[in-house]
């Protein structure tokens, strides 16, 4: 994308999606976390790390709030004066949303953050100036800052480690901002393989590494679009609709019996994960 | 009279001359030595020229490697480019698979240099020319597919719209800037999705790319389609 395709096309990579006149097609990529099935053991963030890169930042620095941790695990305890209270935790994966009007996109002044046909909020790394605007603007907080080049950081790599890094995924360097990507290499290569064989990306082609890695299989992540995929089944079944801020089933006055939901709807982010409420009381 | 004025509006004109050439030249020319990347020397000379480039005009029928060359296709090496990311650097297996049956260069210097390697059991340690950042991601395939196979162009044309034209080289040198303006530069056009003799891959003749291609043809009656153009297309 150079710069006069950029400004000549500002109103396209500026638009709401998503819109009528530029449906996905034939791609959106989109996810659902069963809750009531995640145990919270991380094995999703372990593999992200592996996956994407990511460094571990050390105790200190996550303390300074420095942690990048693209998927993380957040916790919530139900306090009702029960006897173990370890066994109110619930939890939930939280990454980012993909959103699909991404309040991210539209503060960042060098476009270093835009839209993707196939409905994903994509970073580039080389445009980003560090102005931290967007993860300021992003009201599920989980964009990451480099504040150290960790790529020179012998605590994080040292010399033998750098072998594990995974080669199809950037190592980000200070000053730039990342986030979860939906494991957009693996998206690639499975679209690169289907375009030769004439056909789009099959269902369970691609699996990110959070959902190749979660033991109770929580997470299905797939094609919006594809009527076969089990994401687009799981959508239609909780009747979450990607392109509304007020679901249909939430307008009737007794509630919906569904569990499907997405965090910060009614702020019209129109984000592509869906949530499925945990209905366990709890693990014992 | 005005005899002083003689140079200067020389001058002046074969400057606007040579600007609104090089203005109207679609793609910049490369005068600069870092755009050209530095000058890589190779454990073994490798002569593109001799495998690659043309036979000789004036005896199409003699094959012999010092009158001509004995044009190869650039895949028979780089076998890996029409079905993966990378091109790849042929095997020395690959080399000595045709020079052991070659004995009449057998003892040029050149050669007698790969046979130590073959002889060590090592492989010849080539070094990378086209070397684009780490951020980028490139597929040779994709781009066989779409000039090779879609649009039937020649091997050599398609594999040269970036690597220049390797045939008349010895050693491999960098012609093109492979900046990401000079990438977006071919990306932005419009390129036919098929021509005659092509073979069309399914449904998806065209990469869906921000803007969709028109599924009609335009007034030259071709289908054309731009290049992908969001970011992540090419920036990991």
């Amino acid at each position: 994308m150079s710069v006069s395709n950029l400004l000549e096309n500002w109103s396209q990579f500026r638009h709401t999606h998503p819109v009528d006149d530029k449906p996905h097609d034939p791609y959106k990529w989109a996810m659902s976390i069963d809750l009531d099935a995640c145990t919270g053991c991380n094995a999703c963030s372990i593999a992200c790390y592996a996956e994407n890169n990511i460094p571990v930042v050390g105790k200190e620095r996550f303390q300074h709030g420095q942690q990048m941790h693209w998927m993380r695990i957040e916790r919530y305890w139900d306090e009702d004066g029960r006897e173990f209270a370890d066994q109110g935790a619930q939890f939930l994966p939280m990454m980012c949303q993909q959103c699909e009007a991404a309040p991210c996109e539209t503060v960042c002044p060098v476009a270093a953050t835009n839209h993707t046909a196939d409905g994903l909020n994509s970073q580039v790394y080389n445009r980003c100036v560090g102005s931290r605007y967007c993860s300021a603007n992003c009201p599920f907080k989980v964009r990451y800052f480099n504040w150290y080049d960790y790529p020179t950081d012998d605590a994080v790599w040292p010399a033998e480690m750098s072998q594990q890094l995974n080669p199809d995924v950037t190592v980000r360097s200070k000053g730039v901002m990342e986030k979860c990507t939906f494991c957009v290499q693996r998206l690639t290569a499975a679209k690169s393989v289907a375009k030769s064989e004439g056909r789009i990306v099959r269902e369970g082609e691609v699996q990110t590494a959070c959902q190749q890695s979660c033991p109770t299989g929580a997470i299905s992540f797939g094609n919006l679009v594809n009527p076969e995929s089990r994401v687009h089944k799981q959508w239609q079944a909780q009747q979450v609709e990607i392109d509304k801020d007020k679901q249909t089933k939430d307008e009737k006055e007794e509630g919906s019996e569904l569990r499907g939901y997405r965090i910060f709807e009614d702020m019209r982010p129109y984000p592509s994960v869906m949530y499925l409420e945990r209905v366990r009381e709890s693990a014992v | 009279m005005y005899r002083f004025l003689r140079l200067p509006i020389l001058l002046v004109g074969l400057f606007m001359a040579v600007s609104s050439y090089a203005a109207n030249d679609p793609q910049p020319t490369l005068t600069t030595e870092d755009s050209l990347g530095p000058e890589i020397q190779q454990p073994i000379e490798f002569p593109h020229n001799r495998h690659a480039g043309l036979r000789n005009p004036n005896d199409p029928t003699n094959s012999d490697p010092l009158k001509g060359g004995m044009e190869i296709d650039c895949q028979y090496c780089h076998t890996y480019a029409r079905r993966s990311a990378v091109a790849g650097i042929p095997p020395l297996q690959k080399c000595i698979g045709c020079h052991q049956n070659i004995e009449s260069v057998r003892n040029k210097p050149r050669i007698v240099e790969l046979f130590k390697y073959w002889d060590a059991k090592k492989p010849v340690p080539w070094k990378k020319v086209h070397d684009l950042p780490d951020f980028v991601r490139f597929n040779h395939e994709r781009h066989i597919k779409r000039f090779v196979e879609q649009q039937n162009r020649p091997t050599q044309e398609a594999c040269g719209y970036c690597h220049g034209d390797v045939k008349s080289m010895t050693v491999a040198r960098r012609q093109k800037t492979l900046s990401m303006g000079w990438c977006a530069s071919c990306h932005e056009k419009a390129h036919p999705v098929t021509a005659a003799g092509g073979t069309p891959v399914g449904d998806q003749a065209y990469w869906y790319s921000f803007q969709k291609p028109a599924a009609k043809p335009d007034a030259s009656g071709v289908v054309k389609a731009q290049g992908p153009n969001d970011c992540w297309q090419c920036h990991k």
